[in-house]
């Protein structure tokens, strides 16, 4: 599904990305860690192009994203993103963010859209928030709407990018509960994230990286209780005490 | 001669010259301030040319230009067009301006979020970066919409009768300079004072609202 060779990526003179090799299958959950500035978010953003790779290939269901002429807009449409700030539309109502892609990439009807999205708010138990605003929302229920607006295009692939690191901790639950669903469910996913407890339950691999590079990947109970590099011996002793 | 319909003439040709060129200078002012916000490295630096010139020379010149020069390559126009095509190029170097600063006043994310759920760009701008981009709009657009309608004074220099050629014509036939010059200013005025005031409420009302956000 997902197959970087040999990727490498420079900010400037910032080496982020450091010959990448990594294969993601279809139906397989992937937890990516590390520590801040390692690269994680770049990673996954390469995946759908919002970053643009400098060396090496990388497909993405069968599309060769080191290609410059291929179609964006429909390998876009196969894979949902959820960011750590959720992005909603604050102009438009939870019901109108989840529908606005389906109407205008899908060309689905209204009415459909409406009862798609009705169907995906369900899945993250918001159905009653339909007509809110974003900004009446609490942000657990914001990324979880978030979330909604993904699964409406009935993406092959989830992207999250540390999708609770700005949720107060009373909220990071729920958010969870629905990326743990949607994992048994089948779903592929790449996550940026920390939370231990996410990744043991459902993460098929856990990568970790430093400095542009990966550095370890396991199982997850594997990394987390036996790691087999210092970075990420100590890493994981830094998230422990939090 | 009638002055009061004279007048009343003059009112309306200010009008439709300001109101053709608002509604064209709009139109080019927003096309051009996509463009501009895109930060192209070929298309920015034209723009951002052609804004700086705008800006950097007087109206007058650019009438004079328009209406004098233009001839000299074959392009001929009358003193209406003439007028309606230099306040419309000078109106979207303005607009262009306030147009990109509201588009890059949309946070980054909400161009990954929406290009991220497969929209176009075209689609991402209408849908999403514009409505938006409205609010930090509309208070400058509407103030520059006063200032191009002040501006279409000027273009009474190459002979067309609008307000301020109705003022001149006016005062040489009658002695009374100051009542007509004062009425000049308050026809202007009261074109200008509904927009004046829409604009205050607009800055208004949006900043209210962003501070609630
Ligand atoms: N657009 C950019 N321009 C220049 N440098 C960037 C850009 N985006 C990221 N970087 C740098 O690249 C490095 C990797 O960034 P990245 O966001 O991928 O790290 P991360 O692992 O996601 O970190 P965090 O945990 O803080 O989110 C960092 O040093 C960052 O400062
Ligand atoms: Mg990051």
């Amino acid at each position: 599904m997902i197959k970087f060779k040999n990727v490498n990526k420079w900010f400037g003179s910032l080496h982020v990305l450091n010959d990448i090799n990594l294969q993601v299958s279809a139906g397989e959950v992937v937890v990516v860690c590390g520590p801040s500035g390692s690269g994680k978010s770049t990673l996954i953003r390469c995946i759908n192009r919002l970053e643009r790779i400098q060396k090496g290939e990388l497909f993405v269901d069968g599309m060769p994203l080191h290609d410059s002429t291929i179609n964006l807009t429909k390998l876009r449409a196969e894979i949902g993103f959820v960011f750590q700030q959720f992005h909603l539309y604050p102009h438009l109502s939870v019901l109108e963010n989840v529908t606005l892609a389906p109407i205008h990439v899908r060309k689905m009807k209204k009415k459909e859209a409406e009862a798609l999205a009705m169907e995906k708010l369900e899945r993250v138990g918001l159905a009653d928030k339909a007509t809110a605003h974003p900004e009446q929302l609490s942000g657990g229920q914001q990324q979880r709407v978030a979330i909604a607006r993904g699964l409406a295009m009935s993406p092959k692939i989830l992207l999250f990018d540390e999708p609770t690191s700005a949720l107060d901790p009373e909220m990071i639950g729920e958010v969870l509960a629905v990326m743990v669903k949607l994992a048994q469910e089948g779903m592929t996913m790449c996550v940026v994230t920390h939370e231990m407890g996410f990744a043991r339950q459902v993460a098929h691999r856990v990568i970790f990286m430093d400095e542009g590079k990966i550095i370890e990947t396991g199982k997850p109970d594997q990394f987390f209780d036996n790691p087999q590099s210092d970075r990420a011996a100590m890493f994981i002793s830094k998230i422990l005490k939090h | 001669m009638q002055i009061f319909p004279f007048f009343l003439k003059g009112l309306w040709m200010t009008v439709l010259i300001s109101g053709a060129s608002l509604i064209l200078g709009t139109l080019l002012g927003f096309l051009l301030g996509m463009l501009r916000s895109r930060k192209n490295r070929l298309v920015n630096p034209l723009i951002g040319f052609f804004v700086d010139v705008m800006r950097g020379t007087p109206f007058i010149v650019q009438v004079f230009i328009v209406f004098f020069i233009f001839p000299e390559f074959g392009i001929q126009l009358e003193a209406f067009t003439a007028a309606v095509l230099a306040m419309t190029i000078m109106g979207s170097a303005f607009i262009c301006e306030i147009v990109t600063a509201g588009i890059l006043a949309v946070p980054k994310g909400q161009w990954e979020a929406s290009s991220s759920s497969g929209l176009n760009i075209l689609q991402q701008l209408r849908f999403v970066i514009l409505p938006q981009a409205m609010k930090t709009i509309l208070p400058p657009l509407v103030g520059q919409y006063v200032l191009l309608i002040k501006d279409s004074s000027v273009v009474s220099a190459i002979g067309v009768v609008e307000l301020t050629r109705v003022g001149w014509l006016t005062v040489v036939r009658i002695p009374e300079g100051l009542m007509v010059f004062s009425l000049v200013g308050a026809l202007y005025f009261a074109i200008s004072y509904p927009l004046i005031r829409i604009s205050n409420s607009l800055e208004r009302k949006l900043t209210v609202n962003r501070v609630s956000l």
